[in-house]
């Protein structure tokens, strides 16, 4: 039994690497869009199975709201306010290091944090074990993506990714902080999108580009 | 009944802005809504005196069970908030008025000028008195959002190129924040798994048996998010370019308030962190980030050429103070910092409103085409030499006397490096800003400027802040000794006053 659920475990932690890579490793806002779906599908996925293995009935209902709202209403709002977006403000064509490069990069980040998490003193427990380093890599590749890219929109998909990592981390750690600040962090994301998608329109109207390098008036020169 | 009048008390210091934001959002008129919030501010002002005199003779306040817990340091904090949203309530009626007059922003900014505001005082009020510590993130971040909301009222470039930043990088430093804060709560919930892990209260109570290297890895976690949001350097740079390019009143209430909301968190955590492996570690890392801001803000000041830019900077200095104070220690340390975080959210907001007030009348941001303010505008010209004489510590101005504790206490606990370092840049500092000062306010103004002042209610919020801190310079009264003594005694004592 206990193998078995070892393997469940791991081979989920496993998927949701795979969906985070599909994000470094394509250049269309859409396809960034559809891995970050599928990324959630997964974590929601990842969600019911703690709530399985630890017994703990909030974690199912978190389950469920990280279905509802990160694989159905986020996408939506940002097609919905994309939509009027040129197409080339929604590609990424030139990243400071390269998809290839990046993949490499991220796949480094991975192999970080699972040393990393092997030097903190955490009870040895499978849950632990087998999500927090995935939810440390998430974090990091997040970080990575915000940094690496050089459109408005990558940027948020790279929000929208450390927020992931970070959810599945509270998850993993301490199996849910309490399903109340789990609402509370939910509402501030979707405001948060919300913001930065109405910020997104107002940049491409007001600068006729979505291109990060170009936000740079602001100096001490 | 004892828990009735505490869970009325909290009741009624949260109820005005929410009441306030609904009556803006219904009613709509340019004139109504500026009063409206004129008056939820004051509201706000009239409960937090209530609860900082309940403070002053019971020490503490729980109320709605154990979700909200008031002590002498969230009092303290309390207090800040609602003086100046008291004072940023006035002067946005005359500032929004007039933006609404040269056709910056028309109604539709207007009323959602005011509902923000209303909002983002509410969201600043639950942060230190929120006992649950996920609570209190969720607050900060919070504030976060409607802040970047205030500031991209004006469809200008540069509003929305500081919203954006400002909303990238608070959220990416909160995240780190969020990560601290379930490490403290897992260090927690290996020792006691009980109800109340997440709250401040029972964190502190179990504190003494944390894994101590847990705590180390939570608290540079916590150091790193707060202090992103509390503008510590490196992770200041949003700071200068949110506060330069928010509405004036949304810059005093960002410098002189939000600042302290996040620093507020890192003190939570720090108290905890002290109680379980010694204030040491802590100390040292706050005093580190401490040094780096002054000496990078005195950078900055040096190459600066934007009035406001130069203020949100000198922010960077203030809070590094603050942080320094805190890390040096002992009682005299402590209290300094504190009442620096008090002086400090007095005189930036004097600040902030007098070089709204001149920009207006100059129809200029940059320094070097503002000259002869004192005789453009004689009143708002003192008010601004008294501000700007506060802010780089000269005597008998209210900053003096808390950056002298905190140098003192300094060389008592032997960090002589640091504070040779600090006392070094903080003469940089104080040259290059009165440089600055002395070159707009005196000097001949250009021909066809006028001479008069912007309007009674521009004064009125700078003059009650210009004499707050002339008085505070000279003589500080008991009931605020007796607040700031005791909120001292809960850092160095482990949560307990």
């Amino acid at each position: 039994m206990d193998t078995i659920q070892f393997d469940i475990l791991t081979i989920s932690g496993a998927i949701l690497l795979i969906a985070t890579f599909g994000i470094v490793a394509t250049r269309g806002f859409m396809d960034w869009l559809n891995a970050y779906r599928y990324q959630s599908i997964v974590l929601s996925g990842v969600t019911a199975i703690i709530g399985y293995v630890t017994g703990i009935w909030e974690i199912y209902i978190a389950a469920g709201l990280t279905l509802v709202i990160k694989s159905i209403i986020i996408p939506k709002v940002l097609t919905y306010v994309t939509r009027k977006l040129e197409i080339e403000f929604k590609l990424e064509t030139n990243p400071y290091v390269s998809i290839r490069a990046s993949v490499i990069i991220s796949a480094l980040l991975v192999a970080l944090s699972y040393f990393l998490i092997q030097q903190i003193p955490f009870k040895s427990d499978q849950i632990v074990n087998a999500y927090l380093p995935v939810s440390m890599a998430q974090f990091f590749i997040g970080l990575f993506v915000l940094v690496n890219r050089r459109t408005v929109l990558s940027q948020v998909v790279g929000l929208l990714i450390i927020e992931n990592g970070l959810f599945l981390f509270a998850m993993a750690l301490t199996h849910g902080v309490s399903l109340l600040i789990e609402i509370g962090i939910f509402v501030d994301i979707l405001v948060g999108i919300l913001i930065s998608s109405i910020l997104l329109f107002r940049i491409s109207r007001t600068f006729d580009s979505l291109d990060v390098g170009k936000l740079e008036n602001l100096r001490d020169d | 009944m004892d828990t009735l009048i505490s869970n009325l008390t909290i009741l009624f210091l949260l109820l005005p802005p929410v009441v306030g934001a609904c009556l803006v959002t219904v009613l709509k008129k340019k004139r109504v809504i500026g009063a409206i919030t004129i008056c939820t501010a004051s509201l706000i002002l009239i409960q937090v005196l209530f609860v900082v005199s309940r403070i002053i003779s019971q020490k503490t306040i729980t109320a709605f069970g154990n979700a909200f817990y008031v002590d002498s340091l969230s009092a303290v904090i309390l207090l800040s908030i609602s003086v100046v949203g008291f004072v940023a309530a006035i002067y946005s009626k005359n500032y929004m008025g007039r933006q609404y007059d040269n056709g910056t922003v028309d109604d539709k900014h207007i009323v959602r000028y005011y509902q923000g505001f209303n909002v983002f005082l509410l969201t600043m009020l639950v942060v230190p008195i929120a006992n649950n510590l996920g609570v209190m993130w969720v607050m900060v971040e919070a504030t976060t959002l409607v802040s970047v909301l205030l500031i991209m009222l004006y469809f200008k470039e540069n509003a929305i190129e500081a919203a954006w930043k400002y909303l990238i990088i608070a959220t990416v430093g909160l995240s780190f924040a969020l990560i601290g804060t379930v490490f403290f709560y897992y260090a927690n919930i290996n020792t006691n798994p009980s109800e109340d892990a997440m709250n401040w209260t029972g964190m502190v109570h179990n504190a003494k048996l944390f894994d101590p290297n847990l705590v180390k890895i939570a608290f540079v976690f916590i150091l790193v998010g707060f202090g992103t949001k509390a503008g510590l350097a490196p992770m200041h740079t949003w700071l200068p370019d949110a506060h330069s390019e928010a509405p004036t009143p949304v810059s005093a209430v960002l410098s002189g308030v939000l600042l302290n909301c996040a620093f507020y968190g890192i003190i939570r955590f720090h108290i905890v962190s002290s109680v379980a492996i010694g204030p040491g570690f802590s100390n040292q890392l706050l005093i580190i980030l401490a040094v780096v801001s002054i000496v990078i803000a005195a950078a900055s000041i040096y190459f600066q050429k934007d009035m406001k830019r130069m203020l949100a900077y000198s922010s960077v200095e203030h809070m590094g103070l603050i942080s320094l104070g805190i890390g040096f220690g002992g009682l005299l340390g402590i209290y300094g910092a504190i009442l620096q975080i008090i002086n400090h959210a007095l005189a930036k907001p004097l600040m902030f409103f007098a070089s709204g007030t001149i920009s207006q009348k100059y129809d200029a941001k940059a320094m070097s085409k503002i000259t002869g303010i004192i005789k453009v505008m004689p009143i708002t010209g003192i008010l601004f030499l008294i501000g700007g004489l506060a802010l780089v510590g000269m005597p008998p101005f209210n900053i003096f006397v808390s950056e002298f504790m905190i140098l003192s206490s300094g060389f008592k606990s032997g960090q002589f490096v640091a504070v040779s370092i600090v006392i070094l840049f903080l003469v940089v500092t104080f040259a290059v800003f009165l440089r600055h000062l002395i070159k707009m306010i005196f000097g001949d103004p250009s021909s066809e400027m006028k001479k008069s002042e912007m309007g009674k209610l521009a004064i009125l919020p700078m003059a009650i802040l210009g004499s707050l801190v002339v008085i505070l310079g000279i003589y500080i009264p008991v009931q605020l000794q007796t607040l700031i003594q005791n909120a001292s005694t809960v850092i160095s004592n482990g949560g307990f006053a």
